[in-house]
């Protein structure tokens, strides 16, 4: 294991950060996670995923109920699987892999989130397309491929265009998407009220509802009729439930989001992914059925097949596609920037560059196919099945072997080259998994938590009988040695970087912060409001609604121009408050 | 055990259970095969709720006895959820639904898209020739049948004989609006208990946009020209307009706002109205002893023109589509030939006689002179129907289809609003001519939008 002796063998100030634990004074408090996960969550892939529900048949009362029970499993999850790992290794899922799981473990991983990654961004830049076709007057894309070349040479461009700014400009493109999450909250909330008095009125002639029961009734009856694309009862509440826990398995119970907890003080922050459950997946996955839903009535198209681009521009109007946009870009953006690295980590004696566009063809050529937007959650969830088994195993390995005397850091401390429990578990896990979902005897969503369970087992087992139980003095000794040059280098880092957090509290500062906050944020709202609870009749609906459109737009810009501004000042005063004094590095 | 032992086990069992769950796969199969050859082939038919489509699943074991290996399931909505339903259904090719009923503005919309089944194989027999043209046109794109007609109407002028005569005045076959004014007006004067006209002013694309269109049409009207540029701001709209608020707030009844098809219908049942235009299909109630108490004064004539060549008739036909995603053309086929041919009418007249024949559809209907013995208002409603031209239903040229609406799918929505802002006219709220500049922004609004999302 030639990267573990390298470790030992290097000042630790040489070795790359990530490879390292977090340093305490880098750990956040619970607001950084709560705007966090905010952001991640409320993406493009909202929108599909909102209307894949509908195209699933799912009924009102379970996707209120369901969606409330499963994203609450979910944050569950995070807070009781991910966050206790993450908080106690500080280490981000592939370093720890990196660490004690040998060489073919995580080259393997890495290849597998390649795929992964690579479906995301390709899913997310052909959402992006469905707005870009409207302004080129390209028919909407109703089949699984593409039957418009035009359409396939927009995402093919859009593809290449996202290819190159993730390699470019990715830091650009990743502090732009920080800024937009208060906007995307307020512009999905928005789109759903916008659009539901004419839902409404298509269905019983009136613009207005009273109560909401009367909610309830129409998206029953227009929304969630229970009836799904085949025209065959639709998912229930057990089903709806899996999908809303599952969509994010492979972030908790697969543990990759120990990249983001790993900052987190305490365990107990795994809760604030509640701000990405209860909004992301649950309001704006609703909302984001509506406004489908009522665009399919005024198209005379089905939901199944209404695109988020003309979803966008419905609810929102110009505002629509800026919306589409942004929100596929900045998720393609890093799950494009991950793909590139997991896939430099496959192929490490291939040029960076090589990859990268390999990388990029194949996210160009699958940005073409509209199915693969489509079957987002499914994708989702089987990518969840793939990985979870990581997740099992390093489970084990942190919480369950020391209750059995096995050393958690068994193979780091044995030093053979590949960890063959870890490989033999998951591969059976594989087989297990994928081997259930064939016999079809549970619901595929929820695969994930025998696979897991078996990892558990499994690798316990197997790490035992490989000498996770036996005892290695030698590099046990090398390990606290290396961990001591760690915490020394760390209080170096710390006295460096320890300096405190500058406050801005200049008139120009707040009054920047005001205009995004009431020009960008509050005015849509109360312009969405009047549309929802202020339109009588259909035309007082349009008035309305032009008016949402048209002044929207500009607030939109608003927003931005002034957000970034905002986010540069404060940057700028950080870098004003950091000491120059340097840290020399541990030896 | 050792890991590799341990392994090859896990491996075996996962390869035997997935091999006894391909067995069991393969075997239900098999028996799904053979249980389907012996199986009959069902039709699904979603339909609206209404007694003529109730009678046709009563009588529809004369099919499925003469078609033994077909079974007919009906699936029976509500309008606007069929609408719905039906529209997911072949928007995405599920074929849940064989047959569906739709009417003239969603048939050259769907069958544009594809999603119909042209009717050019009808069974030997079926005499497509029969059914008359202005119908058939408004069923088909690209001269193409895509639905077959189930009935039709169109809309003409009902009149009371016997309040025209103590009046004095006597309806001609053709009349014009102006003498529609002036009857009304003078009937008015004479009548306390009588309104001189009564025209649908309840807000709605299939209510009062419906009288006002076409209404309109005969003022030489349109709602867009050959450039999709909405046309509410012309001399010919604000004629239109004017006249229609100013004939029903001088002798209509009094909210007239809130009178729809259905209440304009009782008003005339019940001897409130002198003169009513609206649609065909309304003649046989009110000519019914049992429904009406003036079944027995009641005359027809055409609907009212301005002299420009349209009158203000429209035409509206509800028929039987064959989805494209349809498992089973040749059976649908065969079924909509059935429900839409002359036995069919024959039957329904043996069974609950000739006044309840689907009308409105066939030549040969008119020709039957025990139908125009029952239905004396007949000959009046062909000939409204045979004057109504979808293709062409304005003086000028238009780049639409639709006599009483657009056939594009953002119509519903425009047209509703458009009838919000003449209903608040009619109520005395706003002036007419800021209904109409309101008429034209909405509508400026909607096809703007509309043709930006182009789907062509």
């Amino acid at each position: 294991m030639t990267h573990t002796a390298d470790a030992y063998q290097k000042p630790v100030s040489e070795l790359d950060d990530e490879q390292l634990p977090v340093p305490k004074h880098r750990l956040h408090g619970p607001g950084h996670f709560l705007g966090l996960y905010g952001s991640e969550h409320v993406a493009a892939t909202e929108f599909v995923i909102g209307a894949a529900f509908v195209a699933m048949g799912a009924t009102i009362e379970d996707i209120l109920i369901g969606l409330l029970i499963g994203n609450t499993l979910a944050v569950l999850s995070f807070w009781l699987i991910t966050a206790p790992i993450a908080v106690k290794m500080r280490l981000s899922l592939y370093s720890y892999l990196d660490h004690y799981m040998g060489d073919l473990v995580p080259r393997i991983y890495n290849g597998a989130n390649v795929l992964i990654f690579v479906a995301i961004s390709a899913a997310m830049i052909t959402v992006s397309a469905t707005a870009v076709r409207v302004l080129f007057d390209i028919p909407p894309q109703t089949y699984p491929y593409p039957s418009n070349v035009y359409f396939a040479l927009i995402a093919g461009s859009a593809s290449i265009i996202a290819v190159v700014v993730a390699y470019y400009g990715f830091n650009v493109v990743a502090e732009f998407a920080t800024i937009c999450t208060p906007w995307l909250m307020v512009m999905f909330t928005a789109g759903g009220m916008v659009l539901i008095p004419a839902l409404n009125e298509t269905l019983t002639g009136y613009t207005t509802l009273s109560s909401f029961s009367d909610f309830v009734n129409l998206a029953g009856a227009t929304v969630f009729t229970g009836i799904n694309a085949e025209g065959e009862p639709g998912i229930g509440l057990i089903e709806v439930i899996g999908f809303a826990w599952a969509a994010n398995t492979f972030a908790h119970f697969g543990l990759v989001d120990m990249a983001l907890l790993r900052y987190a003080k305490k365990s107990v922050y795994g809760l604030c992914t509640a701000t990405g459950m209860m909004f992301g997946h649950y309001v704006a996955w609703i909302s984001a059925a509506l406004m489908g839903a009522a665009t399919a009535s005024i198209m005379k198209l089905s939901v199944a097949v209404v695109s988020p681009g003309d979803v966008a521009y419905y609810a929102l109007g110009a505002t629509g596609f800026v919306i589409v946009i942004i929100a596929g870009w900045t998720t393609a953006n890093p799950n494009l920037y991950r793909a590139g690295l997991a896939a430099q980590a496959v192929f490490p004696s291939v040029p960076r560059q090589k990859v990268t566009l390999a990388v990029g063809a194949v996210v160009v050529v699958g940005s073409c196919f509209p199915f693969i937007y489509r079957s987002i959650l499914p994708i989702l969830a089987y990518a969840g099945l793939v990985l979870v088994p990581i997740g099992g195993i390093v489970f084990a390995e942190q919480r369950v072997f020391q209750r059995m005397g096995l050393k958690s850091n068994w193979h780091r401390l044995k030093g053979a080259k590949d960890n063959m429990p870890a490989l033999m578990t998951w591969g059976i896990c594989l087989v297990f998994g994928f081997g259930l979902d064939f016999l079809n005897i549970i619901p595929f969503v929820y695969l994930f938590l025998p696979t897991w369970l078996l990892s558990i087992i499994l690798y316990t087992v197997l790490a035992k009988r490989a000498g996770a139980g036996q005892s290695y003095p030698e590099a046990e000794k090398r390990e606290a040695d290396f961990n001591r040059r760690v915490e020394e280098y760390h209080a170096k880092l710390a006295r460096k970087e320890g300096h405190s957090e500058v406050k801005d509290t200049s008139l120009l500062t707040k009054g920047i912060r005001a205009v995004w906050i009431v020009i960008g944020l509050l005015v849509p709202a109360v312009l969405a409001w009047r549309v929802l609870f202020n339109s009588p009749d259909l035309y007082a609906y349009y008035v309305n609604r032009e008016l949402f459109y048209d002044v929207t737009i500009w607030c939109t810009l608003i927003y931005f121009v002034f957000a970034w501004w905002g986010l540069q000042r404060s940057k700028a005063l950080q870098r004003q408050g950091e000491p120059s004094v340097s840290a020399e590095p541990a030896e | 055990m050792t890991l590799r032992k341990l392994l090859l086990a896990v491996a075996s069992l996962a390869m035997a259970s997935a091999a006894s769950a391909a067995s069991a796969a393969s075997a239900a199969s098999a028996a799904s095969a053979a249980s389907a050859a012996s199986a009959q082939t069902t039709l699904t038919i979603a339909t609206v709720s209404n007694p003529d489509m109730e009678r046709m699943q009563r009588l529809s074991a004369s099919f499925t006895s003469n078609n033994p290996g077909i079974e007919l399931v009906w699936v029976t909505l509500e309008e606007n959820i069929l609408r719905q339903r039906v529209t997911t259904d072949i928007a995405t090719g599920a074929g849940r639904f064989d047959i569906v009923m739709i009417g003239t503005f969603e048939a050259p919309i769907w069958a544009e898209r594809g999603w119909l089944t042209p009717l050019v194989e009808m069974p030997e027999g079926y005499d497509v020739d029969d059914i008359l043209p202005s119908i058939r046109t408004s069923l088909s794109h690209d001269g193409t049948l895509y639905a077959a007609p189930f009935y039709g109407e169109s809309a003409f002028t009902m009149y009371r004989t016997d309040l025209f005569e103590d009046a004095g005045l006597e309806m001609p076959d053709a009349p014009t609006w102006d003498f529609i004014r002036s009857a009304a007006s003078k009937i008015s004067e004479q009548n306390d208990d009588v309104y001189g006209i009564c025209l649908r002013g309840k807000p709605g694309w299939g209510e009062n946009v419906a009288v006002i269109t076409a209404m309109a049409n005969s003022y030489g009207a349109r709602w867009f020209d050959n450039d999709w540029k909405p046309q509410f701001d012309s001399e010919a709209w604000a004629s239109a307009v004017n006249d229609y608020v100013s004939l029903v707030r001088d002798y209509g009844p009094p909210d007239a706002t809130k009178n729809g098809y259905t209440e304009t219908l009782n008003l005339f049942q019940n001897g409130k109205c002198a003169i009513w235009v609206d649609a065909t299909v309304a003649a046989s109630t009110i000519t019914d002893p049992e429904t009406s108490n003036v079944a027995d004064r009641v005359g027809f004539a055409l609907a009212p023109g301005t002299g420009l060549g349209k009158r203000a008739n429209w035409l509206w036909v509800w028929s039987l589509g064959i989805s494209s995603s349809s498992g089973h053309q040749d059976e649908a086929m065969r079924f909509v030939a059935w429900a839409t041919s002359r036995d069919y009418t024959e039957l329904v007249a043996r069974e609950d006689g000739w006044v309840n024949a689907p009308p409105g559809t066939r030549a040969s209907l008119y020709q039957n002179s025990d139908y125009l013995k029952a239905a004396p208002f007949a000959e009046m409603v062909l000939s409204s129907i045979k004057a109504s031209d979808p293709a062409k239903p304005t003086v000028d040229e238009v780049p639409y289809t639709g006599i009483q609406y657009v056939a594009i799918p953002e119509f519903p929505g425009m047209a509703t609003a458009v009838g919000s802002r003449i209903a608040k006219a009619l109520a005395g709220e706003i002036p007419t001519d800021e209904a109409l500049k309101n008429a034209q922004w909405v509508t400026e609004k909607v096809i703007e939008r509309a043709r930006f999302i182009s789907d062509d």
